[in-house]
């Protein structure tokens, strides 16, 4: 091998490369560092100021509740956005017009800014002339301050989430049902198998790669959430739509504790790190189906 | 090859003799599932169809009209004039062409590191290969609300933070990209290869006239997917812009709503059909590919 | 038009040998067969010839020239691969022309070489279509034509008719065999299936486990098998071996071939005779084969008779004359045969 022949590959993987090191790695190492120092942004000089961060942090009755609303509305967006698609995606795996119409409407919110959606909910959830508050005058619930009130805030957040992930979700699991191939259908139906033994005996366990992928990616997803609540919410009220980026942008950004700020950063890598490696451990060990 | 049409035919047989039992019944049961289910399918498309026709009718309405409770489907008179006053009422036009300079800069830029990149992975043997490749996953899977500080700070430091470089450049690659590119590559039969180094092809025709048209519905993927992100992205230039004149659409649109002590719905709906509107024609005219480009390529 | 010699050629991969210090002689304008099970080195071997597996030691020889370490697309050389290997991205006529372009050939020469190759493999009509939209057939007349309108000095060809149904694998086979007459090229052909090799190959190389067996001409090889691995090889099915020391002595073989048993015959004089009890009668048509157990082992009898019954005893006489011997390690023993039958 000549020279060149050992050096071609790096000069062709290093631009990819220089980027990934130097805006990601680096910044995940920086942020590490940080974390254990007391820095205003303005000041010339980073104190160094060890584990103190995570202590004031861990300490915080205000992170508590952040934490609480993350896993709050983590464990709702997970459990009704899969929970939503999974009979949605039964229902409309089908041929037909009307059924692939219906596919394209419900996947759209998935391409739009959360920036449009936000706002165009914000305003069916309007208090005074929204279209939700005209909507439940005929179930007979009285007009509501959706997002002001700290009893919906959360759940009105979540409804939002839903909005835009179902259409995904939902062919996801439509992509996953039409990867089971026809003839087990017919060797059950030899077998004289009923329709909820079917379900319960082919259809899930074949469709457990796409159901667990989607919980991997929603959890990760709905841990990121940012921009409904910077521009729904803003965080509140009184903290009850907190969570932890939004939180860290806020320290960051509006208070100016980078250390602080980085803490809770590192604490989310940890979490996001734990659940990659509980993505790729089970994907290796446990989901066997063929 | 027997046994399968043996069992499809008692299938059919078996099918047959139920529909012959209760076939009336059956009938106007199915005829009634249906109707249900039509229904059904018609709610579903009202959930997520309408608040975007209500969009567009709130964009159209006057100000008055907005502040009517029940509401009014349909504005008496068009008020096209609200697209006009969103559009003045910031740098929109300055908005607009960031939006587009930085989707598209980001897909050049990724287009030219990837290629080169996957193709190493895929078709190369060499030391680091493994790490590299490791850090490529690492990049892939660490997102942007992780980063998005450290970063800040080091443009900051670089003094970069008044220019396009915080929005353009930590983009420049794509891990996602690669990967999916490297496993397209790495599906190309060896024997294809083989052939066209029989034919005598140099390195760089295998690449060009072999390979990279076999990627090119990948490539396409990548393109609407990388490109439609970066239209819509919203945190990382909220962080990483001080300045109007390096903000994007999701960011003005956004300001819209606070632009006056009491929102103009009538405004901020107009700005948000500009925001939309390109989304929703490239979703139009190329549904199957973005579908695919979103759901497929997540599977994979 | 070439020969090919291969010299001393060992082959490893890691740390495994495949091949080793393997020599052999393909003559100018033959059809050589290269036939054997899965993982005998046949693919192999084609592929150092073509220059896709590199050479751990020894040299090839192309028409006189040493090539082991020249490019594959500079060795005159075309090949054929199990599973086309066409260009999906390009038209056939792209296809048959990417060579010729890497090797600048000017337009004029090009449309002319295409124009005339494609009228003999029949795909005039389809040069603008993609292959996607070609049948298995057409697609192999594709890598044919690809092969061709680089007038190679040798043609390799890999299983190239393994993907076909059967009808249009013998219509293939047929026009392979014609090809080679007209052009007169030299043709490496490899094939696990000895069918193929013996009715079109004019030199027949056996191979296992990364040593050639057996080279010879169909007939040679049929009648004169050089150990038990080709006898067994080729023939179906195959040829029957049994233990000699009932008969001769021990530490020999005898092996006869099916069709050469008599069956209830009188004439006893110099054969070998034995006793058996027919198992399964397998009718064909044209002929139809016994299976037979004997004192010395179950036996393959193939024979035109199918009037014999399942169950009864038979009495079987194989000639003298179409008995072989073969030592314990499986070679022939041709002197002891003059010797002792």
């Amino acid at each position: 091998m000549s020279f060149w022949d050992r050096v071609k590959p790096y000069v062709m993987v290093s631009p990819s490369i220089t980027v990934f090191l130097l805006f990601f790695i680096y910044p995940i190492m920086y942020l590490f560092f940080l974390s254990f120092t007391s820095w205003n942004l303005i000041s010339l000089t980073k104190t160094f100021v060890g584990i103190e961060n995570y202590v004031e942090l861990l300490k915080s009755p205000q992170f508590h509740l952040v934490i609480k609303n993350t896993v709050l509305y983590t464990f709702l967006m997970v459990s009704i956005s899969i929970g939503l698609a999974l009979p949605t995606a039964l229902w409309l795996n089908k041929r037909g017009f009307l059924h692939k119409f219906t596919q394209g409407v419900i996947f759209t919110p998935h391409i739009i800014s959360l920036v449009s959606i936000s706002l165009v909910w914000m305003w069916i959830m309007d208090p005074d002339y929204g279209l939700l508050n005209w909507v439940m005058g005929f179930v007979g619930i009285p007009p509501s301050k959706w997002l002001a009130n700290p009893k919906t805030a959360l759940i009105s957040l979540v409804v939002v989430g839903v909005w835009k992930t179902l259409g995904y979700n939902t062919l996801v699991l439509i992509a996953g049902l039409q990867s089971i191939p026809k003839d087990i259908y017919e060797a059950a139906e030899l077998d004289n198998a009923s329709k909820w033994r079917n379900f319960y005996k082919i259809t899930l366990p074949m469709l457990s790669p796409s159901l667990f992928f989607l919980l991997v990616i929603s959890t990760i997803a709905s841990f990121k959430v940012f921009d409904t609540i910077n521009i729904m919410t803003q965080g509140g009220p009184i903290d009850t739509t907190n969570m932890i980026v939004f939180f860290i942008y806020q320290n960051a950004f509006d208070f100016f504790k980078i250390g602080y700020a980085s803490a809770a950063g590192v604490l989310l890598v940890i979490f996001l790190g734990l659940m990659t490696f509980i993505h790729f451990k089970l994907l290796a060990n446990r989901v066997h189906y063929r | 090859m027997e046994a399968r049409e043996r069992v499809q035919q008692s299938l059919r047989i078996r099918k047959k003799e139920g529909r012959i039992e209760n076939s009336k019944n059956l009938e106007i049961l199915k005829k009634g599932a249906k109707g249900l289910e039509i229904s059904g399918l018609i709610i579903l498309i009202l959930i997520f169809g309408f608040p975007f026709l209500w969009m567009i009718s709130t964009s159209l309405k006057s100000f008055s009209e907005i502040m009517i409770f029940p509401p009014k489907w349909i504005p008496d008179k068009l008020m096209f004039e609200n697209y006009i006053r969103a559009w003045n009422s910031g740098p929109f036009l300055r908005y607009f062409f960031n939006s587009v300079l930085i989707s598209i800069s980001i897909l050049i830029l990724q287009f030219a590191t990837m290629i080169p990149t996957a193709y190493a992975f895929a078709r190369y043997e060499f030391k680091l290969k493994k790490l590299l490749f490791a850090i490529t996953l690492l990049a892939l899977m660490i997102p942007e609300q992780i980063t998005f500080l450290p970063v800040y700070l080091q443009m900051s430091s670089w003094n970069l933070l008044r220019t396009y470089a915080p929005l353009i450049l930590p983009f420049a690659a794509s891990g996602f990209g690669v990967f999916l590119l490297r496993q397209t590559f790495m599906q190309v039969p060896d024997e294809i290869i083989e052939a066209a180094r029989l034919d005598n092809a140099s390195e760089w025709k295998i690449m060009w006239k072999i390979m990279m048209p076999m990627a090119r519905p990948v490539l396409i993927t990548f393109a609407l997917f990388s490109f439609i992100s970066q239209w819509n992205s919203y945190f990382w230039p909220l962080v990483m812009t001080n300045t109007q004149s390096l903000r994007t659409l999701p960011i003005g649109v956004a300001m819209l709503k606070d632009a006056e002590a009491l929102t103009r719905w009538d405004t901020v709906m107009a700005g948000n059909m500009i925001l939309i509107a390109p989304m929703l024609v490239i979703y139009f005219f190329a549904q199957k590919q973005i579908i695919k480009a979103f759901v497929y390529s997540g599977i994979k | 038009m070439a020969n090919i010699y291969l010299q001393d050629i060992t082959k490893k991969y890691e740390n495994i040998t495949v091949i080793k210090n393997l020599n052999l002689e393909i003559k100018d304008s033959s059809f050589t067969v290269l036939v054997g099970p899965s993982g005998c080195g046949k693919s192999t071997t084609l592929r150092m010839i073509a220059g896709l597996e590199k050479v751990n030691n020894g040299e090839i020889f192309i028409d006189g020239e040493e090539i082991t370490h020249v490019n594959p697309g500079k060795r005159g050389v075309a090949m054929v691969f199990q599973n086309y290997a066409l260009y999906p991205t390009m038209t056939v006529k792209e296809n048959i022309e990417f060579g010729l372009k890497n090797n600048k050939i000017s337009k004029e020469e090009r449309e002319s070489v295409i124009q005339e190759i494609c009228d003999i493999v029949g795909l005039t009509e389809y040069l603008d279509r993609k292959p996607s939209n070609l049948s298995g057939g057409q697609r192999q007349r594709v890598a044919l034509a690809r092969a061709m309108v680089k007038r190679p000095k040798v043609f390799l060809m890999d299983e190239p008719l393994s993907n076909l149904d059967a009808k249009l694998r013998n219509q293939m086979r047929t026009e392979l065999i014609q090809l080679h007459k007209k052009l007169g090229t030299t043709f490496v052909y490899v094939t696990h299936d000895q069918v193929e090799a013996m009715s079109m190959g004019d030199a027949i190389v056996v191979m296992d486990k990364g040593v050639i067996q057996h080279m010879a001409n169909p007939v040679d090889l049929y009648n004169d098998p050089a150990n038990i691995f080709t006898a067994q090889f080729i023939g179906a099915p195959p040829m029957n071996i049994i233990p000699g020391k009932k008969f001769f002595e021990e530490s020999t073989y005898l092996g006869f071939r099916p069709e050469k048993v008599k069956l209830d015959s009188t004439s006893a004089d110099n054969c070998l005779a034995m006793k058996g009890k027919i198992l399964t009668r397998e009718i064909l048509g044209s002929e139809t084969i016994y299976s037979i157990r004997t004192e010395v082992g179950d036996i393959k009898v193939k024979t035109i008779d199918s009037v014999f019954p399942e169950d009864i005893e038979i009495q079987l006489h194989i000639d003298y004359k179409h008995i072989y011997l073969f030592d314990v390690a499986g070679n022939r023993q041709r002197n002891l045969e003059k010797v002792k039958l």
